[in-house]
């Protein structure tokens, strides 16, 4: 007890080392801001065809990441999170259709797929590691031929379309423009909700329940709790992109939930980076691009050349294309540290009664 | 973890503004901003000697094969034409006909980043296969002014100009199948008992639609029993027998799953129920279907087509056929004997387009509509007799002609009568 | 305020193997109490039941008087119960720091959507463990390491990053499995040192199982002799050496 509270009064300052460049603050506000302002800027400037892709890689995006909670951070293997981003599209063309307010729709294509991911997870989690998935796989399963048979609410196999969100008059933006800002900003919003909640409490804990669930419930955490929320925290966000969806490509029918658009989020969040924000947004850059790139390839071929992109990117970068700069640091970092010891040389032999602080240059150099 | 964090996300974010920034310079060119451009000057897509046409299709996954077939026979019918120097149209230039195809895989989603990605650069877009993925840029397509004709869906929806100006389906809607079906029955002489199957959605409603509107008021022919099944379902044996049980000597089955006809066709037989059925076009392959399914045990099996098949021995000597086959072969890059009649669908399409471009008297896609609208009775190559390509009927794709056939233990024939 | 654990009749059954049969004892507040015993008496299946990670067959585990058998693991952790593993089990590809913060989960306030839009309370709370997470490593020898990748430490350096994580939690009851094992001499000095500041500065109880019986002699206050499965006998580390009853049970088995 005396330990901590003598601690609080003794600030971070006791660190060892001055903060890295990255961490210093205006770093930390600089290159947002820079980020901000280009983002503002591109939508009024890219011709229309590169604000619609834009637009539809925000989309598929956001899907990837809400994949990534449950199964980058906390390990849980789903192959359903495209039903979510129906059920999140359906929802919004329902209502869409139906003339109800905007922004109940949004929360509507929030909610609704937020609870059935939560009914899911219910009975899904108690289940452990494979079950969870063949569960999840019964999903785009049940959902395509639910979609067909309440006709009423989803137009059956011929679809629902619904054009919204009309660009206002007073922005004097085109549709394309108008589209791509709503995209980035409720999208970036999810982005950095989302950002957040990975690291800190959350984050730690959706981790441990992936590593370790014996570690995680010894340290209060309980996997099955957490792997509930990480699952309808993922379908929520299934439900944003669903509704994004809608907006961008204003249409929707069963086919949208096909098993097959699941496993294509799952291979996209792996090229992207399991686990990693900036991954997530890679995924949805190469959910949308590389049709296009095959397409232009040869039309005949794509299925085949998506295959082969997909399986040189996982032999070069088992970690997904996130990886690529942090295997470069970690090899540089690796070196640093096997040098560490002798810069700072007084730090474990000053140390009095400490548990393990003993030869730790001689321990380091031997793992370097 | 937060300090490689920090510095993964400060990479990202480098990157991301180092791609927009370079995206940025690209600019923003006049040539964006989709919408048609009203009166004589040229549409996007269009020349002085050439013409684009754009397709999405499905060229992998599920519904390759037939989607396949609708970017061949298109591609084939204006290679051969390119190859004597193009197609001359009405405003007395004559263009060379080019076709930018991409593979939508069957996704309405990608069906309409197809679209976004052609729509600047084709003159019109055409020939796609699928209902939703048509449907996924119906409305952009309204809006930006682009035609999305001659697609191959069954669905009503295109083939109505109030509701798509700038649309046009060209295979026959469910209800003309169903109906065409019907007539023949109603002019039957004898006296018939008839058993409904049908599939419960669209594509099951629409053919039962046709069907009961054509043989109402005929009173010789008397619905005895009505079914449905969803499309999922994995057997139909217990529906079979319960219309087995009605003693109906007609069986229309509305059924668009390959499996569940076989297994219909087989369990009928065990339950000692021959009657006469109607097979909608799409289920009713010799090959895959009837035989397997052991038909020839029906005193009739009756089916409707408006293209003749290649493969059958009737045509083997027809030079329409022999044109195609070989331009298929050579400029279609198809060069298998077409497996669906998808291929020569889309040679017709080909061939409509063709009587299109010989009306225009502008290179406007408004002009084109009009031309395109104004077709009567065009009897298209490969084309049965008594059918034909009509586009000034509302409500009605390209072709809303179809000749019901009977299954002769190989292939069909044309019949004029139920016997 | 140091917790004090009761165990009566504890029994576990595997299948139709006894893995425990009535084991009980009593852990004073504030006391250092050693779980020993030959391979195979069932020292870590004991450590499992008290920890909530094996449901016991029969008896009762008390913490301060509160039944606690039958309880998840997750639920102990409020009860003030904090344990190591045999083989510690860190986060590789995160940094130390990271890893120790683990241990502050129960004490960081707030829920999923609070953590996402980062509200002040949250804020306030993640930069308090920090910092406490830091002198906590500090003063374990490890504030070196804090922004170091696990991975790139050595074993006997994760069981002291495991002790820290422990310790983040604040327990008043910590159970340390085998927390010598595979650790060079130098270090099981430097352990025993930790421990026994743990007890004078923290106000903790503690039990610990171990093979090493240099390190229960100059720690524990009591121990307690398991054999295959039963208590063989109650005392401190002196009288247990000196036993025969636990002389018989180590021969060939280890150098008692």
């Amino acid at each position: 007890m005396a330990s901590a509270s003598s601690v609080s009064s003794a600030p971070a300052s006791s660190a060892p080392s001055a903060p890295p460049f990255r961490q210093r603050p205006w770093v930390r506000w600089a290159l947002p801001l820079l980020l901000l302002v280009v983002l503002v800027v591109a939508p009024l400037v890219l011709s229309e065809g590169v604000n619609e892709t834009l637009a539809r890689i925000g989309v598929f995006a956001v899907a990837v990441l809400g994949l990534n909670v449950v199964m980058g951070y906390t390990g849980q293997v789903s192959l359903g999170q495209i039903f979510f981003l129906g059920v999140g599209a359906y929802v919004t063309a329902y209502g869409v259709q139906n003339d109800w307010n905007i922004v109940g729709v949004f929360a509507l294509a929030c909610l609704i797929p937020a609870v059935a991911g939560l009914l899911v997870a219910l009975a899904a989690a108690r289940l452990g590691g494979l079950a969870i998935a063949m569960v999840t796989i019964a999903l785009p399963i049940v959902g395509v031929p639910l979609a067909k048979r309440l006709s009423e609410f989803t137009g059956g196999s011929q679809g629902l379309s619904a054009r919204f969100a009309e660009t206002p008059e007073w922005t004097g933006l085109y549709d394309d423009q108008w589209q791509l800002y709503v995209v980035l900003v409720i999208g970036g919003l999810v982005f950095v909700l989302t950002r957040a909640l990975v690291r800190g409490k959350y984050g730690r804990a959706f981790a441990i329940v992936r590593g370790n669930e014996n570690v995680a419930s010894s340290m209060g955490i309980s996997p099955y709790r957490y792997k509930v929320l990480a699952f309808t925290i993922a379908s929520l966000i299934g439900g944003v992109s669903g509704f994004l969806y809608m907006l961008v490509i204003q249409y929707t029918s069963p086919e949208t939930m096909s098993f097959g658009h699941s496993i294509e989020l799952l291979a996209a969040m792996v090229i992207g980076g399991a686990g990693s924000i900036v991954g997530s947004l890679l995924g949805g850059a190469y959910y949308v691009l590389i049709p296009e790139l095959t397409n232009q390839v040869d039309p005949n071929l794509t299925s085949l050349l998506q295959g082969a992109i997909l399986l040189v990117v996982l032999f070069l970068l088992p970690g997904g294309l996130a990886s690529l700069p942090r295997a470069l640091t970690r090899g540089r970092r690796r070196t640093r540290v096997g040098r560490g010891p002798a810069a700072t040389p007084s730090t474990p032999s000053s140390t009095t009664g400490s548990a393990t602080a003993e030869p730790a240059p001689t321990e380091r150099q031997g793992h370097a | 973890m937060n300090k490689q964090f920090r510095s993964r996300t400060a990479r990202g974010i480098a990157v991301a503004s180092a791609l927009a920034l370079t995206l940025t310079a690209c600019g923003r060119g006049d040539e964006g901003g989709g919408g048609g451009s009203r009166g004589g000057s040229a549409s996007p897509g269009i020349t002085d000697d050439s013409v684009t046409l754009g397709i999405t299709t499905p060229l992998s996954g599920a519904t390759a094969g037939p989607g396949t077939c609708t970017v061949a026979g298109v591609k084939a019918y204006f290679g051969a034409k390119n190859a004597e120097g193009g197609v001359e149209f009405g405003d007395g230039k004559t263009r060379t006909v080019e076709i930018e195809a991409l593979d939508d895989a069957y996704d309405p989603q990608q069906a309409k980043a197809n679209y976004d990605q052609l729509k600047d650069d084709v003159f019109a877009m055409t020939a796609g296969l699928g209902t939703p993925t048509n449907r996924a840029w119906r409305e952009a397509a309204i809006a930006d002014e682009v035609p999305q004709v001659l697609v191959m869906t069954g669905d009503p929806l295109f083939s109505d100009p109030e509701e798509s100006p700038w649309q046009l389906g060209f295979v026959p809607i469910y209800q003309n199948e169903g109906e065409a079906m019907g007539e023949l029955l109603a002019s039957s002489t004898g006296e018939h008992k008839v058993a409904i199957l049908s599939q419960n959605d669209d594509f099951g409603e629409g053919y039962v639609e046709g069907f009961k509107s054509a043989i109402e008021g005929s009173d010789n022919i008397e619905i005895v029993n009505e079914l449905t099944y969803e499309a999922t379902d994995t057997s139909v044996d217990a529906q079979i027998t319960e219309l087995a049980s009605s003693g109906a000597d007609v069986f229309f089955n509305a059924m668009s799953v390959t499996p569940l006809m076989i297994s219909a066709l087989q369990k009928a037989q065990q339950v000692n129920w021959t009657p006469s059925w109607f097979l909608p076009s799409n289920t009713s392959s010799p090959g895959a279907i009837l035989e397997p399914g052991g038909a020839a045990a029906y005193p009739g099996i009756y089916s409707v087509a408006f293209s003749k098949t290649p493969a059958a021995p009737a045509f083997a000597d027809n030079e329409d056929v022999q044109t195609y086959l070989a331009a298929l072969k050579e400029h279609g890059d198809y060069p298998d004997p077409p497996a669906f009649p998808h291929c020569q669908w889309s040679w017709m399409v080909g061939a409509t387009l063709e009587q299109a471009f010989a009306e225009m008297t502008e290179p406007t896609r408004e002009n084109f509509m009009e031309a395109l609208r104004s077709i009567e009775g065009f009897e298209a190559p490969l084309m049965l007799p008594d059918t034909s390509v009509s586009t000034g009927e509302d409500g009605q794709p390209a072709v809303s002609t179809v000749v019901v056939q009977k299954y002769n233990g190989k292939g069909y024939d044309t019949v004029e009568t139920f016997e | 305020m140091a917790a004090e654990l009761t165990l009566q009749d504890v029994s576990l059954q595997f299948g139709g193997i006894k893995v425990l049969q009535e084991v009980s004892f009593t852990v004073e507040p504030g006391q250092i109490f050693g779980l020993v015993g030959p391979n195979g008496a069932g020292k870590t299946s004991l450590f499992n039941c008290i920890s909530g990670h094996y449901k016991p067959t029969a008896g009762s585990v008390r913490i301060d008087g509160t039944e606690v058998q039958g309880s998840r693991p997750a639920t102990l952790a409020g009860h003030g119960l904090a344990r190591t593993f045999q083989h510690p089990a860190l986060q590789l590809g995160e940094t130390v720091l990271e890893n120790v913060l683990l241990g502050a989960h129960t004490r960081l306030p707030g829920g999923a959507l609070e953590w996402a839009v980062r509200s002040p309370r949250t804020r306030r709370a993640e930069k308090e463990l920090r910092a406490e997470a830091l002198d906590l490593l500090e003063r374990n020898g490890l504030g070196w390491a804090a922004h170091v990748p696990a991975d790139e430490l050595s074993h006997g350096l994760h069981k002291g990053v495991e002790l820290c994580r422990a310790l983040l939690m604040k327990p008043r009851l910590l159970l340390l499995d085998e927390p010598a094992a595979g650790l060079p001499h130098e270090e099981v000095e430097q352990l025993i040192a930790t421990v026994r500041r743990l007890r004078s500065e923290d106000d903790i109880t503690v039990v610990i199982v171990e093979h090493h019986m240099g390190l229960i002699a100059a720690l524990t206050d009591r121990v307690v002799v398991l054999d295959h499965g039963a208590k063989l006998m109650e005392g401190t580390a002196a009288e247990a050496q000196s036993d025969p009853r636990v002389i018989e049970a180590y021969i060939g088995k280890d150098a008692a």
